[in-house]
């Protein structure tokens, strides 16, 4: 069974605050459109903003995204 | 969500690459018995370009007005990146076609049963060059689409 990147950053902006995916966007230097396609699972971002994005929230790259 | 300045541009950009070349090589291909008077010439493509690159520039503009950011990010980028491919390609394809048929009609055993089947002429040739040209950039146009939307 092939295995697939998931996420919870929408759960997490909105537990951060109400977090815009603008304001995440300006935070991680994307566009809002890329914000939006990772959390629909239509993009997989480089570890570098995966890092910047785990940076945001303050917790593990582990509990932001999800390899199964 | 629905469709970002980015998608609407290249839309319209698609929109009016195929509504334009698409009347022009309709002119050209509709009749391909024309004297070399008749045929759609220099000035013709010239004046197509033309048109093409003023209605690209106010595309441009009038989606830049509308203030969306700059920001050119690695998604953009790696969507640019395999949209340059694919039309890359294309163009390759389109180029090693027309340099068949300049080799077969060359080639003296083959050039008789040839010239019946297809239009060797200078200006044909240029305008089959346009037009791999111009189906590079619809690919070009339509990968990025299909990537914005369905992801990558």
């Amino acid at each position: 069974m092939s295995k697939s990147l998931s996420n919870n950053i929408r759960r997490l902006r909105f537990e951060a605050g109400e977090m815009t995916q603008q304001m995440l966007a300006d935070k991680i230097g994307v566009t809002r459109q890329t914000v939006f396609a990772i959390e629909k699972d239509k993009y997989s971002p480089s570890l570098e903003v995966a890092f910047k994005i785990s940076n945001v929230f303050e917790i593990p790259l582990e509990e932001v995204f999800t390899y199964d | 969500m629905g469709l970002s300045n980015k998608e609407k541009s290249l839309i319209i950009s698609l929109i009016v690459t195929l509504l334009i070349f698409g009347w022009y090589f309709f002119g050209v291909f509709s009749n391909v018995t024309a004297t070399s008077s008749e045929q759609l010439g220099f000035n013709d493509v010239i004046r197509v370009i033309f048109l093409i690159a003023v209605l690209e520039g106010i595309i441009a503009w009038f989606f830049q007005k509308k203030g969306e950011a700059d920001l050119v990010d690695e998604r953009d980028k790696l969507i640019d990146t395999k949209s340059y491919r694919n039309s890359y390609w294309t163009l390759c394809i389109g180029v090693w076609f027309i340099l068949m048929q300049l080799l077969f009609e060359a080639s003296g055993p083959w050039s008789n049963a040839y010239h019946t089947l297809v239009f060797t002429s200078p200006t044909y040739i240029a305008h089959l060059l346009l037009l791999f040209f111009v189906l590079s950039e619809v690919i070009h146009f339509s990968t990025q689409l299909y990537h914005y939307r369905r992801g990558i």
